[in-house]
């Protein structure tokens, strides 16, 4: 994010929670496991077709997507965001389709190379 | 700028010769005057009108019947604007401006006069909007929102006109017409056919063909452009879109070697009409019928699916990787001598570079064009051999031109309306080695024999006289002539013509005389290329792989051919090219691809993508890319970007776009010609397109269009043979 | 009262009465002449707007650490720009105030301006039932600082933050309930962002096999991402200044006091 560096050069930035990197971090891992203890449960609630195991790597693969960012601004944010999918998922306002939508079953790896572009169409 | 017509401008007098001429620079700054244009001053030439110089000082004065690139006609009074202390207001684009005026546009007066001429131009011009095919894009319209009332007074009957049948191609709804005469003078002036007139007077006053005839121009679309209501539309585009529905690509039109700027408009993936687009070098704002209405051919007898021939020799649907495979196949089993190819017509530089590389892999070097050029002294070698050296905006200066077997009129109707531009301004005097046709100009037919061009270069012929004593003299060939058995030896006679007539006139270095005039639009990029011109070598050697890539105009049949001859056509077309193939790649047209064209000039130019290529053809260099992955040579080029690069590699000019090379070389051109040894033919020179109903269908495009096939039936039968019930 | 009524239906006897085309006509030209010569604009009222400066400057004077600037647009919109730590305050006295008392919060917005350094700009439309007025208060923030949540002066507050949050991605600090409220479970992005696509990221379609809604990524075809931004309907642009009185006059604007 465009701010992230600025953050980094005025001191006097409001931080959203954490006041430094240690304390963020503190957020994140306790997020990760609220997330995995929660995985068991959303399997069985949402009545899911995968693996406890596949549950929790997928979690891991969403944290580790994130494990770039070195502000603890930026990672409260993204905390905030993880806490508020974390309740919507327990509260079991999302549905099969949202929880699912996690792992792109459904798409198809769009086409690299020239000549399965050209079968495939129209180059866009 | 504005051009006055003969009479007018030898009556205006000597001040404005200068202006004439619109290439030469205007005149200095001493006898310009100043004008007031609502107060700010601005610097005019004398004789400069009033609308001009509002023009110069960046306002647009309302007009229906004034357009600059016809005569002044005066008649629709929509320009009135109010001189400070001037009694009167005076319609500005017929008033030149006086020292010292100021000029009110936009004051009471102006704004009243404007609104009670828009008052009686509305009297009896029908309120069916609505139903109007000009609605969104039409002056009245507009004109009549800015400055017009906004309530009628009218409560009379309105004046009602029948409407007029002139041919398949315009549409007349005569109630809507508000005497503006800018089709009559359009068709005076620029087409050269005294066709359109005026017939009665005051209320009754019509604009007509007189008698019951067809508008037989090959320029006759450009009176729906300008005309300013929706009296003239299209008839093939009638109630089939909105103009603010449309989407428009600016785009290049490939159906002649003229290379036209247009614009393409488009709706839910299908073209729904093409329009000129500005360009002062080539087209001015003009294009001709074959460009306008050949696009409903793009829709009909497409190649949409690949398919290969089967055993019972009938064509069968197959999938691109099918096809693909047996074609990279049968190019993997052949080398050098066994594989030929043939370019069409409509083919682009990008298709034809990587075709040539394709085939440069296996050592074939058998890339041959249909159109035929002679190879003979410095052939297609020299640039300058073989192009339109002086340009097309070049025949504005030149004061002697000579035709050599072409028939510019169809061939090139834009350049032709060029040379009736400078014939009718600037005195051109034009001469024709070739059959009489009538070109709209009147001009010394020499004779149809090819030893006419021989006498004119031994300088026994009275013309050379001419020649010698222009200013700056131009020699144009037309590709046709060049074709002949004969062609070389033209070529050559033509060659000699020109350097002759440079050096005698002694015009500078820049000025070129030597002309060709294409009719293809592929064919100067497939030269710039390094393809031969002719299939005579395919002829004498005949391969086992044929690869046709558009090539549609039937120089080379089966039995040419051995019967094991392996065909591969490539092309939007089924046309008649494509059932003599064993395999069948479906390509993409104009209008579908992002493509380089060079037109006669040398000036490329290129297309843009309007519509997606229908079903599954794609761009004609990716299948031949694919086909060389397929076969193991891959070609190092992937998108458009790296196609360009290579061809940039090639030929630089290729990829400068709207940039023309000057080609050079005349001496040394002659010089090689002159080595020429054939004898000139005694058969006349005869220009493949004699009359116009030769003009409408010549490529696979305009042969698959339904209206061109209109035209050519209403221009063999009449109009009335074409007459559809009327729907509106 | 009777008279009047009778003297009206009167003249539309006589209107009706003499409706031929020549009266008619008559009517018509009479009205071209007084037709209206400028559009229609809220006119001016010197009054209000005298008010609305001087509860602007004595704002600014009373709450001067936090209002950075107090002007009046559109002749009669009172704004409050206020440093973003001054929500609180100067909410809670704008509620409470004798003379102010902006009870009703009746709407909360964000604008998004990307080329600023602090992008958001968050808008409050409070309404004075009392003395039938309305004052608008404008602070800003970027993507990352919190803004205080102003629930706790407004319940109205509520699903407005929730809103500008699920639209625009400013958090609010101390928010009872902050969470999405129009966009879908597990959508990502904030909508009301201008550097948000047109398109959006995802489509959704029902997918047969899996039996389910599926999200995927956009594959709008090329064709309906042209647009064409000339408008047809704009000839003749110099003459196109019709509405010229019309000029938004920044009002009386005040510098901070301090």
């Amino acid at each position: 994010m465009a701010v992230a560096g600025k953050g980094a050069v005025s001191a006097a930035v409001k931080p959203i929670f954490s006041r430094d990197l240690g304390e963020a971090k503190r957020r994140v891992r306790e997020l990760y496991r609220a997330w995995y203890r929660e995985v068991p449960n959303t399997v069985h609630l949402y009545q899911l077709d995968i693996t406890v195991k596949q549950g929790r790597n997928k979690v891991r693969e969403m944290f580790l997507k994130n494990a770039h960012v070195t502000d603890p601004r930026v990672i409260d944010m993204l905390v905030i965001k993880g806490k508020m999918d974390l309740q919507e998922t327990i509260q079991v306002w999302k549905q099969r389709t949202h929880i699912m939508r996690y792992f792109h079953e459904t798409e198809t790896p769009r086409p690299k190379d020239f000549l399965s572009k050209f079968y495939a169409g129209h180059d866009p | 700028m504005l051009r006055l017509p003969a009479v007018h401008r030898t009556l205006a007098g000597v001040a404005q010769s200068s202006k004439v001429c619109g290439r030469t620079t205007t005149t200095a700054a001493s006898n310009q005057i100043e004008v007031f244009v609502d107060g700010h001053p601005v610097l005019v030439n004398p004789g400069t009108t009033v609308l001009q110089a509002c023009e110069k000082a960046g306002i647009q004065i309302p007009r229906f019947c004034y357009h600059d690139r016809l005569s002044v006609a005066g008649n629709c009074r929509m320009c009135l604007v109010e001189i400070e202390k001037a009694p009167k207001p005076v319609a500005a684009c017929a008033m030149p401006v006086m020292k010292g005026w100021n000029i009110l546009t936009n004051s009471e007066k102006s704004r009243k006069a404007r609104e009670g001429v828009m008052e009686f131009l509305l009297a009896n011009h029908p309120l069916d909007c609505p139903i109007c095919d000009q609605g969104g894009e039409c002056d009245l319209q507009d004109q009549s929102m800015m400055f017009g009332s906004d309530r009628s007074r009218f409560r009379e009957g309105k004046r009602a006109v029948e409407d007029k049948n002139i041919g398949p191609l315009v549409k007349t709804i005569m109630t809507r017409c508000i005497q503006c005469t800018r089709c009559i003078r359009f068709a005076s002036e620029v087409a050269g056919v005294d066709d359109l007139g005026t017939t009665g007077r005051g209320n009754d006053m019509q604009v007509g063909t007189y008698v019951e005839k067809m508008f037989m121009s090959e320029l006759s679309g450009n009176i729906i452009d300008i005309c300013p209501v929706g009296a003239l539309t299209s008839k093939p585009y009638a109630f089939t879109a909105r103009p603010w529905e449309t989407r428009k690509v600016e785009s290049i039109d490939v159906l002649d070697a003229v290379g036209s700027n247009i614009v393409v408009s488009t709706r839910t993936g299908e073209v729904m009409r093409i329009l000129p687009r500005l360009h002062e070098d080539i087209n001015e704002e003009w294009i001709s019928d074959k460009t306008r209405f050949a696009y409903d051919g793009l829709k009909r007898q497409r190649l949409t699916q690949p398919m290969i021939k089967n055993e019972k020799g009938l064509f069968v649907y197959a999938s691109w990787e099918d096809v693909l495979t047996r074609v990279a196949g049968v190019l993997q089993a052949v080398q050098g001598k066994e594989v030929a190819a043939i370019v069409g017509g409509l083919v682009d530089a990008e298709a034809l570079i990587a075709l040539k590389d394709l085939l440069n892999r296996v050592n074939c070097d058998a890339l041959c064009t249909e159109e035929v050029f002679p190879t003979a002294g410095a052939g297609t070698d020299l640039r300058s051999n073989y192009l339109l050296n002086t340009k097309i905006a070049g025949v504005e200066e030149a004061d002697v031109l000579l035709l050599v077997g072409t028939n510019p009129r169809f061939e090139a109707p834009l350049f032709n309306a060029r040379i009736r531009k400078s014939w009718l301004h600037n005195d051109l005097q034009v001469a024709l080695v070739g059959s009489p046709v009538n070109l709209t100009y009147t001009y010394d037919h020499l004779g149809e024999s090819p030893q006419i061009l021989q006498d004119i270069a031994s300088g026994k012929h009275a013309f050379s006289k001419v020649l010698d004593q222009a200013k700056k003299p131009m020699v144009v060939v037309g590709s046709a002539a060049l074709q002949r058995s004969d062609g070389a030896a033209i070529h050559a006679a033509v060659s000699t013509i020109a350097q002759n007539a440079r050096t005698k006139s002694g015009v500078g270095s820049d000025w070129k005389v030597m002309n060709i005039l294409h009719r293809v639009a592929s064919q100067v990029a497939a030269l710039d290329l390094g393809f031969k011109p002719g299939v005579e070598a395919i002829r004498k050697n005949p391969p086992k792989v044929l690869y046709l890539l558009g090539a549609d105009s039937g120089c080379i049949t089966r039995q040419d051919l051995p019967k094991d001859c392996f065909i591969i056509y490539q092309g939007h077309h089924g046309d008649v090219g494509a059932p003599m193939a064993d395999v069948i790649l479906p390509g993409a047209a104009y209008t579908e691809k992002a493509a380089t064209y060079v037109n006669t000039e040398g000036r490329a130019q290129q297309t843009r993508v309007a519509v997606t290529p229908p079903g599954m053809a794609r761009e004609d260099w990716k299948i031949i890319r694919a086909v060389s992955e397929l076969a193991g040579m891959t070609l190092p080029y992937e998108n458009l970007d790296q196609i360009r690069k290579r061809l940039e590699e090639v030929s630089p000019n290729l990829v400068r776009y709207d940039d023309v090379e000057e080609a050079n070389y005349f001496n040394q051109a002659n010089e090689l010609s002159k080595l020429v040894k054939q004898q000139l033919l005694a058969d006349p020179l005869v220009p493949p397109q004699l009359t116009i109903k030769d003009f409408y269908m010549t490529d696979s495009i305009s042969r698959a269009s339904q209206t061109m096939a209109k035209c050519v039936k209403a221009v063999v039968e009449g109009a009335h043979a074409v007459e559809e019930p009327a729907s509106c | 009262m009777l008279v009047v009524a009778a003297a009206r239906g009167l003249v539309r006897a006589a209107l009706r009465a003499g409706a031929g085309p020549a009266a008619a006509a008559q009517a018509r030209l009479a009205g071209t002449s007084t037709a209206e010569t400028r559009p229609t604009v809220r006119p001016k009222n010197e009054v209000e707007q005298k008010q609305l400066c001087a509860f602007g400057e004595y704002m600014a004077e009373i709450l001067p650490k936090y209002i950075q600037q107090a002007q009046v647009t559109c002749f009669n919109e009172l704004e409050l720009l206020i440093h973003p730590d001054g929500i609180i305050p100067v909410l809670t006295f704008l509620r409470d105030h004798t003379n102010a008392q902006f009870k009703s919060l009746a709407d909360l917005t964000a604008v998004d301006v990307p080329s600023r350094q602090y992008r958001f700009e968050i808008v409050y439309n409070l309404l004075s039932l009392r003395f039938n007025s309305r004052i608008r208060v404008k602070t800003y923030t970027d993507e990352l600082t919190p803004v205080d949540s102003a629930v706790s002066v407004h319940k109205a507050a509520n699903w407005y933050e929730r809103e500008v949050w699920d639209m625009y991605g400013v958090f609010f600090a101390n928010h009872p309930d902050l969470r999405r409220i129009l966009t879908d479970y597990g959508f990502e992005g904030h909508p009301f962002r201008k550097d948000f696509p047109l398109s959006g990221y995802v489509e959704v379609r029902y997918d047969d096999e899996v039996k389910r809604v599926v999200a995927e990524p956009v594959e709008l075809s090329q064709e309906f991402r042209k647009f064409d931004l000339n408008s047809p309907w704009e000839a003749f642009p110099a003459y196109r200044a019709a509405p010229e009185p019309l000029k938004i006059e920044a009002g009386a604007k005040k510098e901070d006091a301090k």
